[in-house]
């Protein structure tokens, strides 16, 4: 028989075994443990009650032996636990159940409100009712304990997902709390210590102000702390670790029972502000360029979508905003080009240098050049433009073009009529002193001829452009190059160094320019012999791998210094200037294809040199010597 | 189930190396008395070359046919083979026992198990507890404290030597029925525990525990305990930890000192100790009662297997004849030890550290 204080001393005693531990399962692990004791049981287990799907499932969380499934007492007392929740309503109400297995042993099903179950199981003996009754508060201070550690579970899983997010945040974070008026470091995540050099260990209970000091460029205070509540972000310069940064800092203020406390967020925006100035330098450029610069849409009409001021000052336009009123083709005199213009741009994808006839937003005629490329932009293609106004470049061209025609149409004719006077005059001429001045005429004839020749053929060489895409085999050119010479001088000698092979970008223009210079070399030549000899070279001036010199020897007088500087620096004056063409269309020849030409002092002459690129794999050669064109 | 008594460390060798060579034999358990000789690298090395799993070790005395031994050994050689767990570092507050314990035991059917701990390791009752939580009454467990009354000594006997500060779980397939019983009886109290540190009791009900202590005895009883003569009438009076519906768990005092007493067992703080007394006849009824208890089962043991706390020789002096005539049979051969703290369940209830207190099992064969 059990006395009443020894009932009460029991029960006392349980109660000291009930209270929160670390976790909800050394909760109900040390508890369960003081029942077991102190009533002399043999089993329990603590089941903590989940609703799932509609269904309901007790879950072990504490249970004493460690295998509750082999104990017939405790699986005796499991049976009774319900799965579904029509089971559980009926369940609940018969608590507490009371029950016995065929070994004698007895179990017990206690409710722990709001929690779960617990049960108790006793062999060779029973828990009397009047002890199983006076259970019922220290059941219900049992499932209070689990119930607040579930809750403190939780917010334990809660503080563990925030500390990990405070840690995988990848911009600087540091969490302060106000404490005597001084707002003190109480955490920093990893990204702030490697940011600005303070490790949390050095950082903690340090006031925020000492670590950063932030520069702003308005008159208020720059600390952190300055920033009142709710503040929008702003923009900071701080030391860090590696020199100064920039940040976009923002103070949030989180409340706490206890205290003030803060989240500052420094957003680093060093790289984006680097990047915006870089873009404001480069806008400030395009702005400023003497081109016209401009975005349009596709299409016969097009939108301008961008406009730099140089196109404004070309299209003679009074601000950017007035393109947003014109379509593209108002810029054009002919609408069916701006057609034409954009169906090329979206076939090719870019084009070079196309020349337009464009008008003014007046509608003043101007010629331009157009370059540019198809973008796509968020899934629309868009024209990025340059254009350059040649209107003077093509007028001069076109004066060029006439003055050349006349001069050679008229100094043809004249010539001819000159002849055949000069023919009939010889012909009634005995005296043979009178006859030279009549053939000096005839020489000088010839020689204006053979410059109005040279002239269109001058004009031809710039007729092609400076695009080369053809290769030559140079020792083939030479050959071809030797045999005309010798048709051409039979009295003079051509040699030709021997050489390796090579190939270089050129077109049949090279061979005018050589032919150009051994004739010259034979024509003013003072020798009774004159030689001219020919050699190509790795260059001598520019990387061996990329450039060839093709050298012209002779043994005549030299070029007249005149000539020679005005050939090397590329200009003539009325004092400084040539006798004719010759050297020039030799110069232009190299110059278009992308060579350069000096001329050297030599022992026994004179030596030019054209240095020439090697051909290569980055450009497509269409043929394979100067003849195929 | 082979039982010899061995009067000397040789005589054990010996036969240690015959049970161990016996076909019958699939285990060896080993209860002995103190002797230098069981300490040394040979003795070790007779262990470790058994090719048969062994346990058991040194108590104060032992037990052997009907008599306690100042002396010698008793060799015990079982017919199946037991799972033998060794917990190391007893004393380590750190050491989580239940991951050392195999809860699955009980299924693959073993159904008895030696406990024997190094009586001067400080988380017995921790590691006892957990035994509980991991196996409850699922095993019948039975055992003590072992050890010497005067010093920490190796006192462990494992096929790796003879080891300190830990303890040893034999389990056998073997049945075995347990009487677990005291006989001391309450005579003040209850008094709450306001302060104790671990086995070291400073207050209760506020008050200097020893003063308490002193104060009741002399109430009760008329008996003047002071702190001259406190282990001569301190074994008389022992504390006493309640229980619903059983005997209190004996906590024996054995010192005192600034009013602080100290017991073999902790003493748990905030809950309420009894002050008991006992006398010879109840002390050799409990023995009886136990005795009975253990054969009172169907199974058809083999041997009585009895743990016997050594304070009861102590108390009992001349008349623990009385005792040794209570616990044997006629008819079965009765082995056992007397120990420093005794660790028990009757198969009921809840597993517990005791202090004067006989243990009684009755070990079935296979």
């Amino acid at each position: 028989m059990i006395d009443r204080q020894q009932r009460i001393q029991a029960l006392y005693e349980i109660s000291l075994s009930i209270g929160p531990k670390e976790t909800l399962e050394a909760t109900a692990d040390n508890a369960l443990s003081g029942y077991l004791q102190k009533l002399n049981c043999s089993v329990g287990a603590i089941f903590q009650r989940r609703l799932e799907d509609g269904g309901i499932r007790y879950e072990v969380t504490a249970t004493i032996p460690a295998s509750p499934y082999g104990n017939d007492t405790l699986r005796a007392a499991i049976d009774h636990l319900p799965d579904t929740v029509d089971e559980q309503l009926s369940f609940v109400t018969e608590l507490p159940i009371t029950g016995s297995t065929d070994t004698g042993s007895h179990y017990y099903l206690m409710e722990l409100p709001d929690f779960g179950v617990l049960v108790l199981g006793k062999r060779g003996g029973e828990i009397d009712e009047i002890t199983r009754s006076a259970l019922k508060p220290l059941n219900e201070k049992l499932a209070e304990a689990c119930r607040s550690q579930l809750v403190e579970g939780q917010l334990r899983t809660e503080r563990n997902r925030f500390e990990a997010v405070f840690d995988a945040i990848p911009e600087p974070v540091a969490n302060t709390v106000v404490e005597h008026g001084e707002e003190r470091v109480k955490r920093v995540n990893r990204t702030f210590e490697n940011t600005f050099g303070y490790d949390e260990r050095t950082a903690r209970d340090r006031p925020i102000d000492d670590l950063i000091n932030p520069e702003v460029e308005t008159a208020t205070d720059g600390s952190p702390t300055s920033l009142h509540d709710g503040s929008e972000p702003r923009e900071v310069r701080c030391e860090t670790a590696d020199g100064v940064g920039e940040f976009l800092f923002r103070r949030v203020p989180v409340d706490t029972p206890d205290s003030r406390e803060y989240i500052h967020l420094y957003v680093d925006i060093t790289s984006q502000k680097q990047r915006q100035e870089e873009l404001e330098r480069y806008e400030r450029l395009v702005e400023n360029l003497p081109i016209g610069v401009y975005r349009t849409t596709p299409g016969p009409e097009g939108e301008f979508r961008l406009v730099n001021g140089g196109l404004v000052d070309i299209l003679e336009g009074t601000s950017r905003e007035e393109f947003q009123e014109l379509s593209v083709t108002d810029i054009y005199v002919d609408p069916d080009e701006r057609k034409r213009f954009s169906d090329q741009l979206l076939e090719q994808g870019s084009v070079d240098g196309v020349e337009l006839r464009l008008q003014t937003v007046d509608g003043n005629p101007v010629w331009c050049e157009v370059s540019g490329i198809a973008v796509e932009e968020d899934g629309q293609t868009v024209f990025e433009l340059a254009l350059q106004d040649i209107t003077e470049r093509k007028e001069r061209q076109q004066q060029l073009a006439v003055l050349n025609r006349v001069l050679r149409h008229n100094l043809r004719n004249a010539m001819n009529v000159i002849r055949g006077n000069t023919a009939l005059l010889s012909d009634g001429i005995d005296d043979e002193e009178l006859q030279t001045h009549v053939t000096a005429i005839e020489q000088r004839v010839t020689n204006l001829e053979q410059l109005s020749e040279k002239a269109g053929t001058v004009r031809s060489l710039f007729d092609q452009g400076r695009e080369v895409n053809v290769t030559c085999d140079v020792n083939e050119l030479l050959g071809e190059l030797e045999s005309e010479f010798e048709e051409t001088h039979p009295s003079a000698t051509m040699r030709i160094d021997e050489f390796d092979p090579v190939a270089i970008w050129a077109d049949v223009r090279l061979k005018m320019a050589l032919m150009e210079l051994v004739d010259n070399a034979v024509v003013h030549n003072d020798q009774p012999e004159p030689v001219v000899t020919v050699s190509v070279d790795a260059s001598e001036t520019k990387p061996a791998d990329s450039w060839v010199d093709i050298s012209i020897v002779d043994n005549g007088p030299g070029i007249p210094d005149d000539e020679r500087q005005a050939i090397e620096t590329g200009q003539e004056t009325p004092l400084q200037h040539g006798t004719g063409l010759g050297l020039w269309l030799v110069y232009w020849t190299v110059s278009l294809l992308g060579g350069e030409i000096s001329i050297d002092d030599h022992p026994t002459g004179t030596r030019i040199i054209l240095t020439l690129p090697r051909a290569s794999g980055d450009r497509s050669p269409q043929a394979a010597n100067v003849d195929a064109n | 189930m082979e039982i010899t008594y061995d009067s000397t460390v040789e005589g054990v060798r010996e036969t240690l190396a015959s049970t161990a060579g016996s076909e019958s034999v699939n285990g060896i358990l080993l209860l002995s008395t103190p002797d230098p000789a069981l300490l040394s690298a040979d003795f070790e090395s007779v262990l470790g070359d058994l090719d048969v799993p062994i346990f058991g070790g040194i108590f104060p005395e032992i037990l052997h046919d009907g008599r306690k031994q100042e002396t010698g050994a008793v060799t015990v050689g079982l017919p199946s083979e037991p799972v033998v767990t060794t917990v190391r570092d007893l004393s380590d507050p750190e050491t989580a026992f239940r991951g050392l314990l195999d809860p699955d035991l009980p299924a693959r059917g073993y159904e008895t198990a030696f406990v024997f701990a190094d009586t001067y390791a400080t988380t017995i009752e921790a590691f006892i507890e957990a035994l509980f939580r991991t196996y409850s009454v699922e095993l019948n467990f039975v055992g003590g404290g072992a050890g010497t009354l005067e010093a920490q000594q190796p006192c462990l006997f494992t096929n790796e030597g003879v080891i300190q500060d830990a303890a040893i779980v034999a389990t056998l397939a073997e049945p075995m029925e347990i009487g677990v019983n005291h006989g001391w009886q309450e005579i003040a109290g209850p008094f709450r525990v306001t302060d104790a540190q671990g086995s070291t009791l400073d207050t209760l009900d506020g008050k200097p525990a020893f003063s308490v202590y002193r104060d009741a005895i002399a109430e009760a009883s008329g008996e003047t305990v002071t702190e001259e003569n406190f282990f001569e009438v301190a074994k008389s009076y022992p504390f006493g930890i309640g229980r619903m519906a059983a005997e209190q768990i004996v906590r024996d005092p054995y010192s005192v000192s600034d009013g602080s007493m100290s017991c073999f067992g902790e003493m748990p703080e905030g809950e309420f100790v009894s002050i008991l007394e006992g006398d010879p006849d109840s002390l050799v009824e409990a023995a009886q009662t136990a005795h009975d208890h253990a054969l009172s089962g169907d199974s058809d043991p083999e041997a009585l297997c009895v743990f016997d706390c050594v304070s009861r020789v102590l108390y009992l002096e001349d008349e623990f004849d009385r005792e040794l005539d209570a616990l044997r049979s006629e008819t079965l051969p009765l082995f056992g030890a007397l120990t420093i703290g005794e660790i028990a369940n009757d198969g009921s209830g809840h597993l517990d550290y005791y202090n004067k207190t006989a243990v009684v099992g009755a070990l079935s064969g296979t």
